[in-house]
C-alpha cells in the first residue's frame, strides 16, 4: 500500500513546519497532488496538531487568577 | 540640609517607575491564560501548575526591571516558569538515553484507518479514533525533553527561536526535539485508540 515513497513521509514535519526550501515546497505540492494517499496523512497530521492543542486547553482556575492579580505592587481599588 | 524634600525631577522619576510597573503588571496579567496552558502540561498536576504559574508571576513582578521592554514578555515568563520547574528537581527524572524505536509519522494514521471500515477514510473521521482524555495522557506520557518542546512549539504556539531561547537549548535541538517528540507523542497515542 502507499506510495512507496519514504521520503514523502520524511518530508511531512518539515514540510508541514514550513521548513523546506521553495524547490522542495514545489516538488512536495506537486507530489501531495498526484498522490491523495500521502495527502490524507498531510491533512492528517494537521488536523492532529490543530485537535493537541484544544484537546489540552485547561481554563486557567479563577482562584489562580486572583492571587495573581494580589500579587501587583498596587492593588486595584476598592 | 533640606534633603528630606525630593526635587521635582526625582519626584517625576519615582511616579514614571511606579507607572511603568504597573504596566508591566498588567501586560504579565494580561498572559496568564496563555502561561496558566503551557504550565499545565509542562507540570504533572493541576496543583503543581498553579504553584508554578504563581511563583513565577511573584518572581517576574520582582524581577521586573530585568524584563527589556519590547522584547517578548510572554517568552521570559516562560524562561522563568521552566527555570523554576528545573529547581524543583523536575530533573531527577532524566529522560532516558534509550528511546524506543520510533515508528515513521504515518504510523498513527495508518493504525487508526486500519480500525475503520471504510476505504480513504476523511480525515474527520480518522482523528474521531482519539478521545481528549488519549492526547492528555499520551502527552504526559512523553518523555521531559521532547515534551517541553512539544508543549512550547505545539501547544504555547513559540517560534523555534523563542522555544530554544526558554528552554536554553540550541534551534537545531528543539527541531529535532520536535520531530522525535510529536513521533513518540503519536506511539502513545495509537495505544490509546477508541473502538471504531
Amino acid at each position: 500500500m502507499g506510495c512507496g515513497c519514504d521520503d514523502c513521509e520524511q518530508m511531512m514535519q518539515p514540510y508541514l513546519d514550513g521548513m523546506l526550501s521553495d524547490e522542495e515546497v514545489d516538488e512536495a505540492r506537486d507530489h501531495l497532488e498526484r498522490c491523495p494517499w500521502c495527502e490524507r496523512r498531510y491533512r492528517f497530521e494537521e488536523r492532529l496538531r490543530h485537535f493537541v492543542r484544544i484537546a489540552t486547553d485547561e481554563p486557567m482556575p479563577a482562584s489562580l487568577r486572583e492571587k495573581l492579580h494580589e500579587l501587583r505592587s498596587t492593588p486595584p481599588a476598592a | 540640609m533640606s534633603e528630606s524634600s525630593p526635587t521635582a525631577a526625582e519626584t517625576r522619576r519615582i511616579a514614571e517607575v511606579a507607572r511603568d510597573r504597573v504596566r508591566f503588571e498588567e501586560e504579565a496579567l494580561a498572559l496568564s491564560d496563555q502561561v496558566y496552558r503551557v504550565a499545565r502540561r509542562l507540570a504533572s498536576s493541576r496543583e503543581e501548575a498553579e504553584d508554578l504559574v504563581q511563583d513565577t508571576y511573584a518572581r517576574a513582578f520582582r524581577a521586573w526591571q530585568q524584563y527589556q521592554s519590547g522584547t517578548n514578555l510572554r517568552a521570559w515568563l516562560l524562561r522563568i516558569l521552566t527555570n523554576l520547574n528545573i529547581d524543583r528537581g523536575r530533573r531527577a527524572q532524566r529522560t532516558p538515553d534509550v528511546q524506543p524505536l520510533e515508528e515513521g509519522d504515518y504510523f498513527l494514521y495508518n493504525r487508526l484507518e486500519s480500525t475503520l471500515a471504510e476505504e480513504n477514510p476523511d480525515e474527520e473521521k480518522v482523528i474521531e479514533r482519539l478521545s481528549q482524555n488519549a492526547v492528555v495522557e499520551a502527552l504526559a506520557e512523553v518523555p521531559h525533553d521532547f515534551r517541553d518542546v512539544i508543549v512550547l512549539v505545539d501547544i504555547g504556539e513559540f517560534s523555534y527561536a523563542d522555544a530554544a531561547q526558554i528552554l536554553d537549548i540550541p534551534v537545531g535541538t528543539v527541531m529535532s526535539r520536535l520531530h522525535r517528540g510529536r513521533r513518540i507523542l503519536k506511539q502513545h497515542l495509537a495505544e490509546r485508540a477508541v473502538a471504531a
